[in-house]
């Protein structure tokens, strides 16, 4: 059986007053895909910050490989690649650039180039590789999110409506790249609107509403249930 | 590289990462260099330029220290409980400092770029903290010269320039430990979020303490404060300590007994401190989590961006926005029915979810109408108190023009209304008008009751709408123009500087300058002619101003 990376265990999230999260169960294993649905407001953001560490959870736990989960945590810093809104970018520095840091600080070493070049290329941005960031557009700064998980190891993915800004072309690229990335062994938590998206690449859906999980299961029976 | 199903080595990869980083920015270092270079050049030019009078007022300062005089001895009686209430606000802000900015700064790019990678972060954010605690030294010392010149200019210098340059090192010297005890407090503050709430509770109490201090220096000028109580103030705490070396040699320059003569010793407890204080949190830097690292970036990054296009609205929202959190809204109020009063809704709930610019509007308008009826008091009406009760009274209609400025932040937000947006300037200042009457007409009413003359309450009607119009000219305000920047040169020099503040100030010198004149006329002249001329020319003021402020809401609207 795969190894349980990622677990929730009756996990919340209150502001003041006012429930994000009511207490969740979730469990991500190597090699599986969760996909989060919801509507806007339905607590999905809120969850995969809990997941990622970057929040923490008012009640219950989060733990990943068996700790207790903290972005700050340097297992999570080398093991786990977020992508969340829009990243900002150092103004000075160029598309390869970017992607290069990414690579030399996860211990790349003398192969980071080749990494680079080739996540370039995977992320259809070959053609901007020498750019600033202030000359690309939303789509290709999230394009360029996408190729900094490509230059550095993961076991663990959290993707927050990883397909906003692509167009149609690059979302079925993206659904093919994390389809590799399963089948390489990680395990993916995508949140996202996108029902196409988490039937091709989920092998459970959890479905978000007001806070709190109203169906989950194999994708389609999870949409089945609240359609 | 691919992804992993087993778990990764953590790399040794900081040096690499930094040297790359050296890198790659290499030659760019020269250039932000050259542009430190620049900017230091441009302070001292013009601080040679402009602050010339006041070194010369300075250096004679030094020369010949003003006498002590009978005033200067109740001074000196109030400066341990006052210095160490400053001391004490000067913490606080200090501490507070760490709840939404730093002393530990890093930008967005590296908070989105670095802080997730397996880099130490030590040699990321203690160089930050370094940074940072020696900025803080530096205007710690800078800011200790305020007190020693104040001491100065009342009589508490010494004798001779010797005795003020030793007062004014020993200012610096407090101010510059008492700033680095801050900078170490916030710094570890940063670190630990389980401070937060303490801090934010520990608020109302450090200026309660402050409050209560600022009492006993009142109390010791106007009547004996026990020796005792101002030893312990004066060895309270790191406060008190800080007001230590200032005090005696007031005393000293003064020749009156030594309130503070073990001021070495405290000054010695206060480096101590600030030495502990500032080596922990340098060794605590590293830890401070990413998630408020991530939240100073954003906040930093909006009041930047706010400050170099001076937008002060912006950098005060983006303040706001750092230590609020996710809300929701209490109070309700039932829609109205008729499509004119929407707005007048829309403002009234705007007020109503700030309640504090409701009671600061209000105490404001209270204090003008106060300082107009001190004014009118004695025999000659200065336009002076007049002018100042108007600008207090313009500021209370500014506080109280919420829902304007909302719509005028951002133009789109009133795309779905049905009216023009040069219109919703007019129903705009209908709340702030019907407000500020209410408010100030109280004290007017009783006036008018007192003393049987009903003129109060009609230059109090002529006056609101007016100061409320050049409030609205205010927040309707075009965006900056770099041509503003650069100025015109004319044969007085540029006009760079009254460019900036006409467009800051214009809508309260067209308010305030012409009311102050009309008011004191009508106020010195007991006549109707001069109440009539008042209310006339006042209402067709507010008229013009009200049509202006419109006129400049179609500017925004159409950019």
């Amino acid at each position: 059986m795969a190894q349980l990376l990622l677990q929730l265990t009756g996990a919340s999230r209150s502001y003041g007053d006012r429930a994000a999260l009511c207490p969740t169960d979730l469990s991500v294993a190597a090699g599986q895909c969760v996909a989060v649905l919801g509507v806007n407001g339905s607590g999905k953001s809120t969850l995969l910050r809990l997941a990622a560490g970057r929040d923490r959870p008012t009640t219950g736990q989060v733990t990943y490989a068996g700790r207790v989960m903290t972005e700050d945590d340097l297992v999570a810093r080398t093991e786990i690649a977020v992508v969340g809104d829009l990243a900002s970018a150092y103004p000075d520095l160029t598309v390869r650039e970017h992607l290069l840091l990414v690579a030399v600080a996860h211990g790349a070493g003398r192969a980071a180039g080749g990494q680079v070049d080739r996540a370039l290329q995977e992320c259809r941005l070959d053609g901007h590789r020498d750019a600033l960031p202030g000359s690309l557009s939303s789509g290709q700064l999230q394009a360029l999110q996408l190729a900094a998980v490509l230059v550095r190891p993961r076991r663990l993915l959290v993707l927050d409506e990883p397909e906003q800004r692509l167009d149609p072309g690059a979302r079925r690229w993206l659904a093919g790249l994390l389809s590799g990335e399963k089948a390489a062994g990680a395990a993916l938590l995508v949140a996202t609107h996108h029902t196409e998206l988490a039937l091709a690449i989920a092998d459970h859906a959890v479905v978000l509403s007001d806070g709190a999980v109203i169906a989950e299961g194999p994708p389609r029976v999870a949409l089945a249930a609240v359609q | 590289m691919t992804a992993v199903p087993g778990p990764v080595a953590v790399p040794d990869s900081t040096g690499s990462t930094f040297a790359l980083l050296r890198e790659l920015r290499r030659g760019r270092g020269r250039k932000q260099a050259a542009s430190i270079a620049f900017w230091i050049y441009l302070g001292l030019f013009t601080a040679a330029v402009w602050g010339g009078s006041l070194i010369v007022a300075a250096y004679r300062a030094l020369r010949h220290p003003p006498p002590a005089t009978a005033a200067s001895l109740r001074w000196l009686h109030a400066t341990p409980a006052g210095l160490t209430a400053l001391a004490l606000l000067v913490l606080l802000a200090l501490l507070r400092d760490a709840l939404w900015r730093g002393p530990v700064t890093v930008p967005g790019a590296t908070v989105d770029w670095l802080l997730g990678t397996p880099v130490h972060r030590d040699r990321l954010l203690r160089p930050s903290f370094r940074r940072s605690a020696a900025g803080m030294v530096l205007a710690g010392a800078a800011v200790g010269i305020v007190p020693a010149a104040t001491l100065v200019a009342l009589g508490l210098g010494g004798r001779d320039g010797g005795d003020v340059l030793r007062l004014t090192g020993t200012g610096m010297l407090s101010g510059a430990l008492l700033f680095a005890v801050g900078a170490g407090l916030a710094g570890l503050a940063e670190r630990y979020p389980v401070t937060w709430p303490w801090v934010r509770r520990a608020t109302p109490v450090a200026v309660a303490a402050a409050a209560g201090l600022a009492g006993l220096a009142a109390w010791a000028a106007l009547g004996a404060l026990p020796a005792a109580v101002g030893a312990v103030v004066l060895w309270s705490g790191p406060w008190g300590w800080a007001a230590q070396g200032l005090t005696a040699l007031a005393a000293h320059g003064a020749q009156a007994a030594q309130p503070a003569p073990w001021w070495p010793v405290g000054t010695g407890l206060l480096a101590v401190a600030a030495l502990a204080a500032v080596a922990a949190a340098q060794r605590a830097a590293a830890g401070v989590p990413a998630a408020a690292l991530r939240a100073r970036a954003r906040t930093l990054g909006a009041m930047s961006a706010a400050a170099l296009s001076m937008n002060t609205r912006g950098v005060a929202t983006a303040y706001t926005a750092a230590g609020s959190r996710p809300r929701r809204a209490r109070l309700r109020l039932p829609a109205p029915r008729r499509r004119h009063l929407v707005l007048l809704w829309r403002d009234l709930l705007a007020l109503a979810r700030s309640p504090s610019r409701l009671v600061a509007a209000v105490a404001l308008a209270w204090l003008a109408v106060g300082l107009i009826a001190v004014a009118s008091h004695g025999r000659q009406v200065s336009l002076v108190p007049i002018g100042c009760a108007l600008i207090l009274g313009y500021l209370a209609a500014a506080w109280l023009c919420e829902g304007a400025r909302l719509d005028a932040d951002d133009p789109r937000r009133s795309a779905q209304l049905p009216f023009r947006f040069e219109s919703l300037a007019w129903w705009h200042a209908a709340v702030p008008c019907l407000v500020l009457l209410a408010a100030a007409g109280l004290p007017a009413v009783a006036a008018c009751l007192a003393t049987g003359d009903p003129r109060p309450l009609a230059l109090l009607a002529v006056s609101v709408p007016v100061l409320v119009a050049g409030a609205l000219v205010n927040v309707f305000r075009p965006p900056l123009t770099p041509g503003m920047f650069a100025g015109a040169e004319t044969p007085v020099g540029n006009t760079a500087v009254l460019n900036i503040i006409f467009w800051y100030a214009w809508g309260t010198l067209l308010a305030v300058v012409p009311m102050t004149v009309l008011l004191s006329s009508a106020i010195r002249s007991p006549g109707p002619g001069s109440l009539a001329r008042a209310v006339v020319i006042g209402a067709g003021l507010a008229a013009v101003l009200a049509a202006y402020a419109a006129r400049r809401a179609g500017g925004l609207r159409t950019g």
